[in-house]
């Protein structure tokens, strides 16, 4: 067999994959937001459905899919559609470059972190589109919301994406892991704790994650920019921020803690393993901080994050010239 | 000519031009030609990678679908532009003019320039960065002054705009 088509073959296996574990996440993530919220506040969480309701989300699902479609009369249907299945779109794209152990990585791409970074800005563009299309004011506020966050967000991203390619010396994110080690004393978080902990708080905004989920705010908005859908176009909204869950943990695994490498034994389940514990804290910060008010979340970005981030970046860029 | 999946990666990406370009041109709402210009900057990502610069396609995609087309967004939102004008035979012959000049600028680029058609080679990252330090240091150091004058205009406009208030 020529290489193209091997390349062809591994990638559309490799897309099945994903997409199972694209769905097999959105499930697991769900069941355990529900039932860690309720353990956190005293509740049981589900509990009616399967053994401690863990047949819950299955139920739920399928709600979501037979759900009767609704456009709304007012609403632009072109644009109201197209939201949810753009927003859905450009995941599955982002799980090819995360190398989960060396053998299984689907595109061993040398541009990694940048497919990553391109990719994921195509949800916050999902949003303006749904919140614009609902011709709704509750939506159109959540879009605009949405795209501010974003656009403070994504510069400290970068920055201290920055700083550990410098460190590095590569934007790809096998080779990232390959210049750690497997003891946490040798992974970049020890080197780079400022750009951790920016990478952190910019991942859980750019997710519109509690404390930072203004976008769908439902104290103020209702729901924001997912006002007026239901059934499947809410539900491939939620399964595209469950997934953005995912790929952010799996990207600050990645980045700071090592990837697959453990101690003993390294694969994949240390790469499991470290990005499960990253999940079970962003939805362990929902409980633990209130919802920010929208000015303070500006100037989080733009007076903390990106100055810290600059210098961050100029310390690292010191550092390697010296060393 | 041989069939071979270059072409038809090209004829693919040309289609999305066009197909972008003519729902940017026709749509009735300003929102729906803008999701035009998003396809057409897809198939612009797309022929990069075909011309063997995928970090050029990616940068195409991060800034331009990532930033700039948000950007457009948002100032429809807050603008609050409707723009239902749809498309109508005097704004054609008004719009002949500026397209007219630019088309003719691109195929007197285009034909005053030698292309030739070798498939060609993935530049290192390495290399890109090295050119762009050293044979084209003058033009990188001109755009970062334009972006910096943009920025430092920016951020003029809204101290002035604070001193009005107060």
């Amino acid at each position: 067999m020529s290489g193209v088509e091997w390349t062809f073959i591994k990638i559309v296996i490799g897309m099945l994959l994903i997409l199972g574990f694209i769905a097999f996440n959105a499930i697991l993530l769900g069941y355990g937001e529900r039932k860690i919220s309720g353990f956190i506040q005293g509740r049981l969480g589900p509990y009616a459905v399967g053994p401690h309701g863990s047949l819950q989300m299955m139920v739920d699902m399928v709600k979501l899919m037979t759900k009767q479609i609704i456009t709304p009369k007012k609403a632009d249907g072109f644009l109201f559609w197209t939201a949810p299945i753009l927003s859905f779109m450009s995941v599955p794209v982002l799980f090819m470059v995360i190398p989960f152990s060396p053998s299984f990585t689907v595109i061993n791409s040398g541009l990694g972190i940048v497919i990553i970074l391109a990719f994921s800005g195509l949800n916050v563009l999902a949003l303006c589109i749904g919140g614009l299309g609902s011709n709704n004011k509750w939506s159109l506020l959540g879009a605009a919301r949405a795209v501010s966050q974003f656009i403070a967000f994504e510069v400290p991203i970068l920055l201290v994406v920055l700083s550990i390619t410098l460190m590095t010396g590569t934007l790809s994110l096998s080779e990232i892991i390959s210049k750690q080690g497997g003891f946490p004393w040798q992974w970049n978080i020890v080197l780079q704790p400022i750009a951790f902990v920016i990478m952190f708080v910019a991942s859980l905004a750019e997710m519109n994650r509690v404390p930072f989920d203004l976008p769908e705010g439902e104290s103020e908005l209702t729901a924001g920019y997912s006002t007026e859908y239901g059934g499947m176009g809410f539900g491939l909204f939620v399964l595209a921020e469950y997934t953005h869950i995912v790929v952010a943990s799996s990207v600050i695994t990645t980045l700071f803690l090592g990837g697959w490498k453990g101690p003993v034994f390294s694969g994949i389940w240390w790469f499991l393993l470290k990005m499960y514990i990253l999940c079970f804290i962003i939805l362990w910060i929902r409980w633990a901080f209130p919802r920010v008010r929208f000015d303070q979340l500006l100037n989080l970005s733009w007076k903390y994050l990106i100055p810290a981030g600059i210098f961050n970046l100029l310390a690292t860029a010191l550092l390697v010239k010296l060393f | 000519m041989e069939l071979n999946t270059g072409y038809i990666a090209f004829a693919l990406y040309t289609l999305i031009i066009i197909a972008g370009g003519i729902l940017a041109i026709f749509s009735r709402s300003i929102i729906r030609s803008l999701i035009g210009l998003i396809v057409i900057l897809f198939g612009v990502a797309g022929m990069y990678f075909l011309m063997a610069a995928p970090f050029m396609a990616l940068m195409q995609v991060m800034i331009y679908v990532g930033a700039v087309v948000v950007l457009i967004f948002f100032a429809i939102m807050l603008t609050g532009v409707e723009g239902n004008e749809g498309f109508s035979s005097s704004r054609l012959i008004r719009s002949i003019i500026p397209a007219g000049l630019a088309a003719l600028v691109l195929i007197l680029t285009i034909s005053g320039s030698r292309i030739n058609f070798t498939s060609p080679e993935e530049l290192p990252l390495k290399e890109l960065g090295k050119s762009l330090l050293s044979t084209y240091m003058l033009p990188f150091e001109l755009i970062s002054i334009v972006l910096f004058i943009a920025m430092a205009g920016a951020v003029v406009l809204g101290f002035e705009r604070r001193r009005e208030k107060e």
